[in-house]
């Protein structure tokens, strides 16, 4: 098991800002409980990705949270919503989420955004008739077979998983190789 | 050349095309040549996609590509960087066209196109050094007043390179539509029959009336783009036009100032739409005529590499919706001509009996090899098509290529004091064409909906006091619509940028239908001038677009289900 939580990074050289992520991030969070299928009719409620696509003079990437080890927003949130699984993911309990939006103002990256929650294409209403609005971020595609649904579809292969510890060793390994290149 | 062949170009010189929002599947392309070490140049006035990742990004002023070109092969001449026994053996007429870029020397150029005189040189040296090089252009040349010449001024570049009839070089249009090469192949087009057969030509007359036992006219027929001129200006009865018989397209909606489109559709005797949903068009229509979609019949495809592909039924259409092959032949049938097939082999196999260049692409062949490019001539298996259209030797008469350029013509319509911005139509990613299909899409809807957006740089937008999100009014002489305003360091002061499919945010409210390319008749999307102001009540601007937008839906007969249903 990795030591430390893995998440899911951009290659802006790649990325070509085609939204392929955006919609099968949609798609695989709501099989179950919307009942969204692999054809376009399916579709009830509103798209709501986990990751966003930031497009700047420079960059054109999709944005997703990096499931930080010391999660800021795991420690700002007060309703013990936001915790860490056994593989060191950092997930949204949006049953216990009640929308305050701490996690939104500790997030440094915009990772996390307050979406309308909808059950079997339906939206969950409050006594005021307000939808019910929750946290949602990146939970890396937990509990779904194939991992990253995100890094699946990317025609351009800009999207990769990142494990912090095999990203030293490679890094480690390349230097080594380059200093030991360097002597002839 | 192929579209495969994109990723193994040692360079990519991409003029006015964004393959990341027309074509992701080429742009996909265009980034794996990247990361196999190719040298990209991109000529766009926008930062896209294509400029982002180029080493060299000529952000020219909207409305100056032939001068941009004639300044690079300017450089070329005058730095010795031709392929001399190219031109020697393989081509025509270069001592006119040296005539010509004479005057644009790279500081001439700068004054005009705005971009640096030695980014010019360098643009020019890394593309005449590269060992092979590919120019893949689309709409940003196409759609100007000035659009052929630049298409041969950039022809004329390749062949002072001698850049052509060999792998990952040449030329290519990367066009603006799903198959509209397929629909140029087939002669949908006024002056040719299928297969670039004139219908000038007495002896390919001759030879279709031959086929089909009538006789045909040796005119040609009307540009699509001169439409709205025999409906609202001709006065002879004879040359007017009183039907019109629109299938798969929606020029109240794609066309260039649709104000005028709507004026000669309400004039037009009779309309006759056939589409999979209905659209601005049916608005306007006398008839309308359900007919399949892309997945629900057969049929031959042209990508835009001339490379012919069978496409398949996947679903059954909805019942009584008959394809569009089958319509037309009962309405031939109803006019007096018996036409009648079993099926879409059936067509092809009389059509490329009638096309030389196609006579080789049979069926057998398409399914056997996925695609193959005409010119194709036998139907031996051993023929399996050609990918270098000029190899060896051009496809004019005598063999050579042959150079041209002009000088520059600016557009019709420019910046003024009334009018202070400039104006052009771009393409996004998610939404195809008119959206007659992705409209209707529900997950497309959600990812981006009316009324669209506007470009502009933030300078623009804080002389304007305007922020990123704002709904603004957008407008000219000819129209005006409602959109939101994107603030993006993507675009140039000045310059604004608007996406031609959303229903309410119009922006061919705006467009120039006046100024067409001579020789294509392609009207002048991408540029003429605006105004944008700021709208102080934006809670009624709001509910404006949602109410015109509910309308408009509601007239269209969708059918409002679920979460949409107030």
């Amino acid at each position: 098991m990795s030591k430390y939580s893995r998440y899911v990074v951009a290659d802006s050289s790649k990325c070509t800002g085609c939204k392929a992520c955006e919609l099968a991030c949609f798609a695989e969070h709501n099989k179950k409980s919307n009942g969204v299928g692999f054809t376009v009719g399916t579709v009830e409620v509103p798209v709501t990705p986990k990751l966003y696509l930031t497009k700047l003079e420079a960059y054109c990437m999709p944005i997703q949270c990096k499931h930080c080890e010391d999660a800021p927003c795991l420690n700002a949130c007060q309703k013990h919503a936001i915790y860490r699984t056994e593989d060191k993911q950092v997930i949204v309990d949006e049953n216990k989420c009640i929308g305050c939006k701490d996690c939104v103002m500790a997030c440094p990256f915009g990772a996390i955004a307050i979406l309308p929650k909808s059950e079997k294409g339906t939206f969950k209403l409050q006594k005021d008739k307000e939808v019910v609005k929750v946290a949602s971020k990146c939970d890396l595609c937990e509990g779904i077979e194939g991992g990253p649904a995100c890094v699946r579809v990317c025609p351009n292969e800009a999207l990769q998983i990142i494990d912090a510890d095999c990203e030293t060793l490679a890094k480690n390994i390349r230097a080594a190789e380059g200093l030991y290149a360097s002597r002839f | 050349m192929g579209v495969p062949e994109i990723e193994d170009a040692k360079l990519i010189f991409n003029f006015g095309y964004n393959g990341a929002d027309s074509h992701p599947i080429v742009q996909r392309r265009i980034v794996r040549a990247k990361q196999k070490g190719a040298t990209i140049i991109t000529a766009d006035p926008r930062v896209t996609e294509a400029a982002r990742i180029a080493d060299i990004h000529l952000q020219l002023k909207g409305g100056t590509n032939i001068v941009l070109v004639n300044a690079m092969c300017n450089v070329i001449y005058n730095e010795g960087l031709v392929d001399q026994n190219f031109i020697d053996t393989m081509t025509n007429d270069y001592d006119k066209f040296v005539e010509v870029i004479k005057k644009y020397t790279p500081e001439y150029a700068e004054g005009i196109c705005k971009v640096p005189a030695d980014l010019i040189r360098k643009a020019a040296r890394t593309y005449a050094k590269a060992p092979t090089a590919m120019i893949l252009y689309g709409m940003g040349v196409c759609q100007f007043g000035q659009a052929v010449d630049v298409v041969k001024a950039l022809g004329s570049l390749a062949l002072m390179t001698g850049n052509y009839g060999k792998p990952a070089s040449g030329i290519g249009p990367v066009r603006g539509q799903n198959n509209v090469q397929g629909a140029c192949d087939m002669g949908a087009l006024p002056n040719n029959y299928p297969g670039y057969q004139p219908v000038t030509n007495p002896d390919v007359q001759a030879k279709f009336e031959k086929a089909w036992g009538v006789k045909l006219s040796n005119k040609n027929g009307i540009p699509l783009t001169h439409v709205p001129h025999y409906v609202l200006e001709e006065k002879d009865p004879n040359k007017q036009i009183h039907a019109y018989y629109i299938f798969g397209e929606d020029p109240a909606q794609s066309d260039p100032d649709v104000g005028e489109v709507r004026e000669a559709l309400e004039k037009i005797d009779f309309v006759v739409m056939q589409d999979i949903f209905m659209n601005k068009t049916g608005e306007f229509a006398d008839v309308i005529l359900p007919s399949t979609a892309w997945n629900e019949h057969d049929g031959v495809y042209s990508c835009c590499d001339r490379g012919f592909q069978r496409i398949r039924k996947v679903v059954e259409p909805p019942k009584n919706v008959k394809t569009d092959w089958e319509i037309i032949c009962e309405i031939s049938t109803a006019m007096g001509y018996k036409m009648k097939y079993k099926d879409t082999e059936e067509i092809w196999n009389e059509l490329i009996d009638l096309c030389p260049n196609f006579a080789g692409a049979t069926y057998e062949k398409l399914e056997k090899l996925g695609s193959v490019q005409w010119p194709c001539r036998s139907k031996d298996m051993s023929d399996t098509g050609t990918v270098y259209l000029h190899k060896g030797k051009f496809t004019n008469p005598d063999g050579k290529g042959k150079f041209y350029t002009a000088d520059w013509r600016p557009p019709k319509e420019v910046e003024n004091d009334e009018y202070p911005l400039s104006f052009s139509t771009v393409r996004e990613v998610g939404h195809y064409s008119v959206r007659t299909m992705t409209g209707n899409c529900r997950a497309l809807r959600n990812l981006e909906d009316e009324p669209g957006w506007i470009q502009m740089n933030p300078k623009d937008c804080e002389e304007l006091n305007i922020k990123h999100g704002d709904l603004v009014k957008v407008l000219n002489k000819r129209g005006w619509c409602i959109t939101r305003c994107n603030a993006t360091n993507r675009v140039e002061k000045g310059a604004t940028y608007m996406t031609y499919q959303w229903w309410i945010g119009c922006c061919n409210e705006l467009t120039i239908g006046s100024n067409l390319d001579p020789v294509s008749n392609t009207p002048e999307y991408k540029y003429c001038n605006c105004r944008v102001e700021r709208l102080d009540d934006q809670k009624k601007a709001w509910d404006f677009v949602q109410n015109e937008y509910q309308d408009l839906r509601k007239r269209m007969g969708i059918r409002v289900v679920g979460k949409e249903a107030k």
